[in-house]
């Protein structure tokens, strides 16, 4: 399904990352190519350095080595703020709720362009700060709906369940509207019913908007019904990508899984 | 009198030079402890170097004044500006350590920057402090002008009360500034900018996530609150009419720290009314009389007020104004 969608070129170039806690080699010269208007997975066994190469490629971690090129800029040096503000933003595997902070503030904390958040605004564009926070506002709002939490926009983010922080997260990063989301397991800890509203909405935001994904999981089920191309680690290497069904039957990826001879 | 345990003699609450006293030291550390407010209640920035705000500000301005010969007037915004730009200064390599180390760097130079000013004799005065400077017959005090302001003030206040508390200018001054700081800072903390703050307390990676430059947020918590701490140096200086390195030991830092704690995080109301119960209690005891040497009795006056935060913080952790929520909601 949905295999016609990486039609133009890569959003997304990362080349020979490598990243060593010690002797480690987490990441170990991974490279990989997300193209524009794609959803794509990106799976691999426990300790793969999937997690690590997304805080590098966001720029929570440095690197020791490798590019990466987001719609052709370089941004493997930039500070993590500036690699969001660009347009390619993530989510946490395990979630970064703003806990004390009221659903809908946590929302709204996420629009880009509001005036107020420089502090001279404050003082000599009130009335800028005040429009653009009830455009702001709306639109919250409207996601919110859309993921069945406006009924919760007045309470403290701490007070929701697990499942609702995934995707009160989730609807925060669609607030900076990216171009390149990056989804750390969207689906883990969330019941089927809320996974499926959530997929269905990628589906359509890559259909509306052209929203690019590139999401990591363990759910096979969902990897292969829902991505156009796998991206596949093991031991901090690429070690295959394609389509879902080239990749499943890739005997480097069988072995990877089964653990069979290197 | 040795008699009567705990007797407390309650002519001094209705003395009304008490209360000016109490009620200017209280202003000074409201002062201070909505900067702490900004650092530790929205931005989740652990501040423990006001003190030395305080005496970079009091001093540049007493230095100003008496060494280069500024008038008061003009020293005040530039000592104001100095203070900013050594906050900066501080916060620009130490923001980025986590928070507990920050405190300890925060620490650290409030202790550099008293310890300077008891060295650095020629430009502090060292431990004679700084007030006047004398050539010939002529006096030069770094708060000469506030003086005039002050005897104006009480001319006017002079017309309906015959005899008026001399402290009063200085107190009114003192409460505008925190009824301004308290209210400008509410303002700011419920606009798009306060939000990022909080955000950054709450998660700073997830604010990061978002697009948000989280380090420049921090340096301007910190550099608001070396503002403030400026404005709160301004005050002791004029108040005790003298500059001296033994008015900003770290012990400053904590009580405004202990009006924190009493008012509640997260709150500017709470931090004038805690800054007032703190002061009125550690001054009030003082007339307490107990069985007991005066020095005994000056320690325990610090005993009883430590036993009341303790106290707070088992029953009320979140203190007096502060949001519960705000507390003991964590992922």
């Amino acid at each position: 399904m949905a295999t016609e969608a990486a039609n133009g070129g890569a959003l997304l170039e990362v080349e020979g990352v490598v990243k060593r806690f010690g002797g480690i080699r987490a990441v170990d010269g991974a490279g990989f190519d997300v193209a524009a208007g794609s959803i794509t997975a990106l799976i691999g066994p426990n300790g793969a350095g999937k997690t690590t190469l997304f805080n590098a490629i966001t720029g929570f971690q440095r690197v020791d080595r490798g590019s990466a090129c987001f719609a052709g800029e370089e941004i493997l040096r930039l500070p993590a703020y500036a690699i969001a503000r660009r347009g390619m933003v993530r989510t946490f595997q395990i979630t970064r709720a703003l806990a004390a902070m009221p659903v809908i503030d946590n929302m709204t904390l996420a629009a880009t362009d509001q005036p107020g958040e420089r502090f001279r605004n404050l003082f000599f564009r009130p009335g800028a700060v005040r429009s653009r926070e009830r455009e702001v506002h709306a639109q919250a709002m409207e996601l919110l709906e859309v993921f069945n939490l406006g009924d919760l926009a007045a309470d403290y983010a701490g007070t929701l369940s697990g499942g609702q922080r995934k995707l009160l997260e989730l609807a925060r990063a669609l607030m900076t509207r990216p171009r390149l989301l990056l989804l750390d397991e969207p689906m883990a800890g969330i019941n089927p019913t809320l996974g499926r509203r959530l997929l269905d909405h990628m589906q359509r935001l890559r259909r509306e908007q052209g929203m690019t994904f590139l999401f990591v999981e363990h759910d096979m089920e969902v990897v292969m019904n829902h991505s156009d191309r796998v991206i596949v680690m093991a031991e901090g290497k690429v070690i295959a990508a394609g389509e879902p069904h080239q990749v499943r039957e890739d005997p480097a990826v069988i072995d990877a899984y089964l653990g069979g001879p290197a | 009198m040795t008699s009567l345990p705990l007797a407390v003699s309650f002519e001094a609450f209705t003395n009304l030079g008490f209360w000016s006293g109490v009620l200017v030291t209280a202003g000074i550390y409201a002062v201070v402890a909505l900067g702490l407010q900004l650092n530790v209640g929205y931005t989740g920035i652990i501040n423990f170097g006001q003190a030395g705000f305080m005496a970079v500000g009091g001093y540049s301005m007493a230095i100003l004044v008496l060494e280069a010969g500024l008038s008061f007037w003009l020293a005040l915004p530039a000592a104001v500006l100095i203070t900013m730009a050594f906050g900066v200064l501080i916060g620009l390599p130490s923001l980025r350590l986590r928070a507990d180390y920050f405190a300890i760097v925060t620490l650290a130079m409030a202790e550099v920057v008293r310890l300077t000013a008891q060295n650095a004799r020629g430009l502090t005065g060292g431990n004679k402090g700084l007030y006047c400077e004398f050539e010939g017959v002529n006096q030069t005090c770094f708060d000469d002008s506030w003086r005039s302001v002050s005897e104006w003030m009480l001319g006017v206040v002079e017309n309906f009360w015959s005899d008026p508390e001399p402290l009063l200018p200085l107190l009114l001054v003192i409460w505008a500034t925190v009824a301004i700081g308290a209210i400008g800072l509410g303002y700011v903390q419920k606009t798009p900018w306060g939000r990022v703050l909080r955000a950054v307390r709450e998660d700073e990676d997830a604010a990061r996530a978002l697009g948000k430059n989280t380090l420049l947020y921090k340096l301007q918590s910190l550099a608001i609150s070396a503002v403030l701490g400026a404005f709160a140096g301004f005050f002791l200086a004029l108040f005790l009419a003298t500059i001296h390195p033994d008015d900003y030991e770290p012990i400053v830092t904590f009580f405004a720290f202990g009006v924190l704690i009493l008012g509640g995080l997260a709150s500017y109301r709470g931090v004038a009314i805690g800054a007032i119960l703190l002061w009125t209690l550690l001054e009030g005891t003082r007339f307490v009389e107990l069985p007991i040497s005066e020095e005994k009795t000056a320690a325990l006056r610090f005993a009883i007020v430590g036993a009341v935060l303790i106290g707070l913080m088992a029953f009320r952790p979140q203190g007096l104004f502060g949001k519960r929520e705000e507390m003991v909601l964590g992922d």
